[in-house]
C-alpha cells in the first residue's frame, strides 16, 4: 500500500511525527485560546481576529490530514483531492465575479445603466427580419 | 469469487476499495457539514444585536473538549502504527484510550454542557417599567450601567459593533436576565418549590418551563382540554404554555451568571446541577444562588430555557454540536466493535485487511476532529 512503510520508518519517523502533529494541535488550541481570552477581536476588530482564528483552524486541520489521515504518503489520492479542490476554487472564483457584479449594481442609489447602449441606439439602424 | 482491490490497491486511485470508500464518504460528510456551516455564518453574521447570545458559551469547557478530541486522534493513529508493528496488545492498548477520550467528549456534552443550559432560563418583560422593576430588585437602583455591561458581555461578547452601542438599540424590555428558576406561586397564592413540582427533579428545571405572550395572543382556540391524569391536551393552534396549563401565577427566580453585584454575594458562573435541586433549602446557600425574586406572570414576555426553540444561535448551536456529538457517538460504537473477541479472530485470519479497518476507523476519527477543530472557534470564540 502506498502508505506501507518499514518497522523502522514507523518507528523512528512515524512515531515521531504523530507527536509534532499533537504538539501543533496543542499548540494550536491553546493560542487561540489565549488570544481570545486576551481580546484580539477587541484589539484587531473581528474580521480580523475571525481570520486569525480560521487560519489557525487551518494550519491545524492540515496536519491531521498530511499526517495522520496519511495524504503525505497518498500520493495518487492527494493529485486527485488536489484537483477537484481546484475546480471548487475555480467554480467559487467564477461565481465570485458573477454574482459579485450583480451585488454592485444592485446598491441602494445606483444607476443600472447595463442596457442603455441598446435603448440609446437608433431603431432604424436595427435590421429588419422581415 | 474474490473481490478486486479488495485489501490491495487500485492501481488508478492508489486506495483499497474500503479506503476510496471512506473518502467518498468523507466528501459527502464535508458538504452537510460544510452547508451547516455556511447557515451558521450567514445567520451570525446577519443576526440583529441583542440575538446571538453566544457569550454564555462555557469557553474552558469547549477548550478541554477540544483537548480531549485532539488526544484521541492521536492515539487512534498510534493504534494503527501498532497493528502495522504487529503488536496488539499495544493496539488495544491504545484503542481502549481512543474510546475513553470520545467517552468523555460525550460525558461532558451530553452530562454536563447541555443539561447546564436546559436548566437556564430567560426572562423577557412586558414593558420596559415592569423590567425596571424587577432589575432594580435584582441590581438595586442604579442598575442600567452594570445591566448594560452583562448585556454586552453575553451578546456582543466580541464588540463588532464597537461604536454604535449596540445594546442602546434593544429596549429594556427585550433584555433577558437569565437564571434558575427555583419555585413558582399557583394561583392560590402558595409557594411550591420547583424541584418537586412535577416527579423528576430534571425535568422540572429543564424545558418544563416555556411561556411567549405572542404564541398565547395568536391562539384562535383558548380551550385546552385536559387528559384523566391533568395534562393537557394540544391540538393544532394551540401552543404550550406553563403558567396557563399549570395555573401559576408568578415565578421564583434566582439570577446568574454574575447578575449580582460583585461585592455582594455572587451567583455561581457555573450552571446548577439538576441533582441539586431536589434540595432547594441547601442549593441556594451551596452554589451562590442565595438571593431570589419574584416575577409575575402579567410582567412576563417570554420564558424560556437555552433550549433549541430559544433562539437561532441555540437552534444551530444544538444541530451543530448534536450531529458532531452523534458521530463522536457512531465512532466509540465501531471502536468498541473492534476491541470484541470476534475481531481478534479477524485479525488472525487476515491481518491486512483487520488493519485497513482500522484505518478507515481512524479517517472517520480524524473528520471528527477535524469538524470541532472549526467548531470551537466559531462556536466558542468568535
Amino acid at each position: 500500500m502506498s502508505d506501507d512503510h518499514s518497522p523502522e520508518y514507523y518507528k523512528k519517523k512515524f512515531i515521531p511525527l504523530i507527536y509534532l502533529v499533537g504538539g501543533i494541535l496543542i499548540a494550536g488550541t491553546i493560542i487561540t485560546f489565549a488570544a481570545d481570552k486576551m481580546g484580539i477581536a477587541e484589539r484587531w476588530g473581528f474580521v480580523n481576529a475571525t481570520i486569525f482564528a480560521m487560519s489557525v483552524a487551518v494550519v491545524k486541520a492540515s496536519a491531521v490530514i498530511y499526517i495522520f489521515m496519511h495524504l503525505k504518503w497518498d500520493i495518487k489520492l492527494k493529485t486527485i483531492s488536489i484537483t477537484l479542490g481546484s475546480t471548487v476554487i475555480f467554480f467559487i472564483g467564477m461565481m465570485c465575479l458573477t454574482v459579485g457584479s450583480e451585488i454592485d449594481s444592485n446598491k441602494p442609489g445606483h444607476e443600472d445603466n447595463t442596457w442603455n447602449h441598446v435603448e440609446q441606439s437608433d431603431p432604424k439602424t436595427v435590421p429588419d427580419d422581415k | 469469487m474474490e473481490i478486486p482491490y479488495y485489501d490491495k490497491e487500485r492501481p488508478d486511485t492508489g486506495l483499497y476499495n474500503g479506503k476510496a470508500g471512506i473518502w467518498l464518504f468523507l466528501a459527502s460528510e464535508v458538504m452537510l457539514f460544510g452547508a451547516l456551516f455556511s447557515a451558521y455564518v450567514l445567520l451570525r453574521v446577519g443576526a440583529e444585536p441583542g440575538t446571538w447570545s453566544m457569550g454564555l458559551m462555557n469557553q474552558w469547557v469547549g477548550a478541554f473538549n477540544t483537548l480531549i478530541l485532539i488526544a484521541s486522534s492521536a492515539t487512534i493513529v498510534m493504534a494503527w502504527v501498532c497493528l502495522k508493528l504487529n503488536d496488539w496488545k499495544g493496539f488495544r492498548k491504545w484503542k481502549w484510550a481512543t474510546v475513553i477520550f470520545a467517552f468523555t467528549f460525550l460525558v461532558v456534552k451530553w452530562s454536563y454542557e447541555w443539561p447546564a443550559k436546559f436548566t437556564h432560563y430567560d426572562v423577557t418583560f412586558v414593558t420596559d417599567q415592569s423590567a425596571s422593576k424587577v432589575y432594580t430588585d435584582v441590581l438595586g437602583p442604579e442598575f442600567s450601567e452594570t445591566q448594560s455591561e452583562i448585556w454586552q458581555k453575553r451578546f456582543d461578547p466580541l464588540k463588532k459593533d464597537q461604536g454604535s452601542n449596540p445594546a442602546a438599540q434593544v429596549k429594556l424590555k427585550d433584555k433577558p436576565l437569565d437564571g434558575h428558576i427555583v419555585g413558582y406561586i399557583d394561583s392560590n397564592g402558595a409557594e411550591h418549590k420547583v424541584g418537586a413540582a412535577w416527579g423528576m427533579p430534571f425535568w422540572s428545571h429543564a424545558f418544563a418551563w416555556r411561556h411567549d405572550r405572542k404564541n398565547i395572543e395568536k391562539e384562535k382556540d383558548k380551550s385546552i382540554r385536559y387528559d384523566k391524569d391533568g395534562r393537557p391536551v394540544y391540538k393544532e393552534g394551540h401552543f404550550r404554555d406553563t403558567f396557563r396549563d399549570r395555573d401559576i401565577k408568578a415565578i421564583i427566580f434566582a439570577p446568574a451568571h454574575g447578575t449580582w453585584d460583585r461585592n455582594e454575594k455572587q451567583a455561581s458562573s457555573g450552571a446548577v446541577k439538576y441533582a441539586e435541586a431536589k434540595h432547594d433549602a441547601g442549593h441556594a446557600h451551596s452554589d451562590g444562588h442565595g438571593h431570589t425574586i419574584t416575577i409575575a406572570r402579567e410582567d412576563i414576555s417570554r420564558l424560556s430555557s437555552y433550549e433549541p426553540a430559544h433562539s437561532t444561535f441555540f437552534a444551530t448551536y444544538y444541530t451543530l454540536t448534536g450531529l458532531h456529538a452523534l458521530h463522536v457517538l457512531g465512532g466509540i460504537l465501531v471502536m468498541l466493535y473492534h476491541l470484541l473477541p470476534v475481531s481478534r479472530r479477524v485479525y488472525e485470519k487476515n491481518p491486512v485487511q483487520y488493519t485497513n479497518r482500522i484505518e478507515i476507523t481512524g479517517l472517520f476519527w480524524h473528520f471528527v476532529d477535524l469538524v470541532w477543530i472549526f467548531l470551537f472557534p466559531i462556536l466558542y470564540l468568535l
